[in-house]
């Protein structure tokens, strides 16, 4: 079972070949260049270096969102047109899920991915690991302090010693998270700071098993906010 | 004779859309999926909405062109697809989609400026367009003259500074509350009134250039507007009338002095605006005047499609002219 991974969510563009048991191949791209330039030579490359086309491939497993509107739509766009043509059928990965895989067996933490949303938000969920990661608190656009009070309340109630953040959410606010809590926050080494398109099989090849298939002709990111243009009509502004 | 079957993708404002081109001449299948109805609701195009139904929707958009052309993926030679200029975020739905495409299916892929593919709507139509031929490309986008020498030979001679008339027209209609898309709006209100009983400024007619200006008409009939209405004199129709007179007796005016200064054997019209009938009227007029033919595409052809992507994609393909795996798009780019 091969799958062809891909993720521009973020300001990180990745693209892995993995299978169950073996990262086959992986790139990580965090430079500043676009990732319409950049992704589909980095799927090119992993593909030949694999010495495989998309007819050996499974499935696409692309990353769904919450991120950059425009880079998730960059990842999802390149996906699908991938999927039409070759008609392999795509998993989803949620942006914060990929990232939580990141920090697997951090037992004694609350895990806490978080992504810029500007605005002094960010888009975040929470996740304990215990054998398996699980997501205890839902994705969402939150305020920062909403958010530590939250992580407050589930450190609390799960007897948890401290938290782990990470994700490019984590640097704008890094005065105030480590304000808020102290020797308690762990930060993972820059290697796993950022999503790794590889971290996508934790939860892709369950996907596969179970034929849980994105519908491409409807499938759309999540991008957790309206654009601009929809608050101001809402507020009754336009 | 060698058939070439290009598909076409286009998303570089707010239409989704795909086609198949037999040989930059036969329109196999032509598929435009409008949200005009979603952006009615803003008084105009929202960039993130529109790139939010684009990706949505793109997959089925190319797939009907397919159905409809009676062909499946395999049969077509090359992708086609806009890259510039438009609405950024838009353009990269259509082009990540169409690299990842043309990838899956180990076809080339062009890359297709969107001003020359309306251009390319007259050829798609007419094939006895003689040269050198003068082309004004007017749409919410874009208000440009060029010069053409050969169907793959153009010159920029002259482009809007501001505002482009299509844009123009959709903010004269929102404040006159005639509602969105503008052009066809105040096209239909004008019909109704008479030009002249207000007037409004020729903006650089009197400039032997060949560039355009809109705001300044803009503003000049929104404060004409407010006057009128304060003194309870304002006539929607009489007003429309005398802003659609104004726009295109400057387009058409600059549109035929180029013909005569390039000594242009045809004119051309292309982009959304050249399906403004009183446009079409003028340019006529003075067109026949030197005794010049005038040529538009009809009105489907005239807004955004993906068929005239595909078309223009054409020779492109026989040159073997591709563009590689890192294509980006561009929201500005001159015409060349
Ligand atoms: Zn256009």
């Amino acid at each position: 079972m091969l799958v062809l991974a891909v993720d521009s969510a973020t300001p990180v563009a990745g693209v892995a070949v993995l299978n169950r048991d073996k990262v086959l191949y992986e790139e990580f791209c965090n430079y500043k260049k676009t990732h319409s330039e950049t992704l589909l030579p980095m799927i090119d490359r992993a593909l030949k270096v694999c010495e495989c086309t998309l007819d050996d491939i499974t499935a696409l497993a692309v990353t769904i969102g919450p991120g950059s509107f425009t880079g998730l739509r960059i990842g999802m766009g390149t996906v699908k047109g991938l999927s039409l043509a070759s008609g392999k059928p795509v998993v989803t990965i949620s942006t914060l899920d990929m990232l939580a895989a990141n920090a697997l067996y951090a037992e004694d933490l609350l895990i806490v991915p978080v992504l810029d949303a500007r605005k002094n938000e960010v888009y975040s969920a929470i996740y304990e690991f215990h054998g398996i990661m699980q997501k205890i608190v839902p994705e969402k656009t939150w305020g920062t302090e909403e958010l530590v009070l939250k992580i407050e309340e589930e450190k609390k109630s799960l007897g948890k010693k401290g938290v782990i953040m990470l994700g490019d959410g984590f640097y704008p606010y890094e005065d105030y998270w480590r304000n808020m809590f102290g020797e308690n926050m762990f930060v993972p080494p820059p290697h796993l700071m950022l999503p790794r398109a590889a971290a996508m099989g934790v939860w892709a090849f369950d996907k596969i098993e179970k034929e849980d298939f994105a519908d491409i002709w409807t499938l759309s990111p999540v991008y957790l906010r309206l654009s601009e243009a929809e608050y101001r009509l809402r507020r009754g502004e336009l | 004779m060698q058939e070439v079957k290009i598909l076409g993708i286009e998303t570089s404002c707010d239409e989704t859309a795909a086609s198949i081109v037999k040989n930059g001449k036969d329109i196999m299948s032509n598929v435009v999926n409008s949200q005009i109805k979603i952006h009615q609701a803003f008084g105009g195009v929202v960039p993130e909405v529109a790139s939010r139904r684009h990706i949505e929707n793109i997959a089925l958009v190319v797939d009907t062109a397919f159905k409809e052309a009676g062909l499946s993926y395999e049969d077509i030679d090359a992708v086609a697809v806009t890259n510039r200029p438009g609405l950024i975020g838009a353009l990269l739905v259509g082009v990540s989609f169409a690299k990842g495409f043309a990838y899956g299916l180990n076809k080339p892929l062009i890359a297709v400026n969107h001003l020359y593919g309306h251009i390319y709507a007259n050829f798609l139509e007419h094939s006895d367009i003689r040269f050198p031929a003068v082309c004004l490309v007017v749409s919410g986008g874009h208000t440009s003259l060029l010069v053409m020498k050969g169907t793959e030979e153009y010159e920029l001679i002259g482009e809007t500074l501001d505002d482009a008339a299509g844009e123009a027209f959709d903010k004269v209609a929102r404040f006159m509350n005639l509602g969105y898309p503008g052009g066809p709006a105040i096209q239909k209100a004008a019909e109704k009134g008479q030009a002249g009983k207000y007037s409004l400024p020729r903006v650089f007619l009197d400039r032997d250039d060949f560039d355009f200006s809109f705001s300044g008409l803009k503003t000049a009939a929104m404060n004409l507007w407010n006057k009128l209405n304060r003194k309870g004199e304002a006539d929607v129709y009489d007003m429309a009338a005398e802003f659609q007179a104004a726009l295109v007796e400057v387009l058409a005016e600059k549109t035929v002095r180029a013909a005569k200064k390039y000594n242009a054997q045809s004119v051309m019209l292309a982009g959304g605006v050249a399906a403004n009938s009183e446009l079409r009227r003028v340019v006529k007029q003075k067109a026949d005047k030197l005794g010049l033919p005038l040529y538009y595409p009809s009105l489907k052809l005239c807004t955004d499609n993906a068929a005239m992507i595909a078309g223009s994609a054409y020779h492109r393909y026989l040159k073997q002219d591709f563009a590689p795996l890192n294509l980006n798009a561009y929201a500005t780019m001159s015409i060349l």
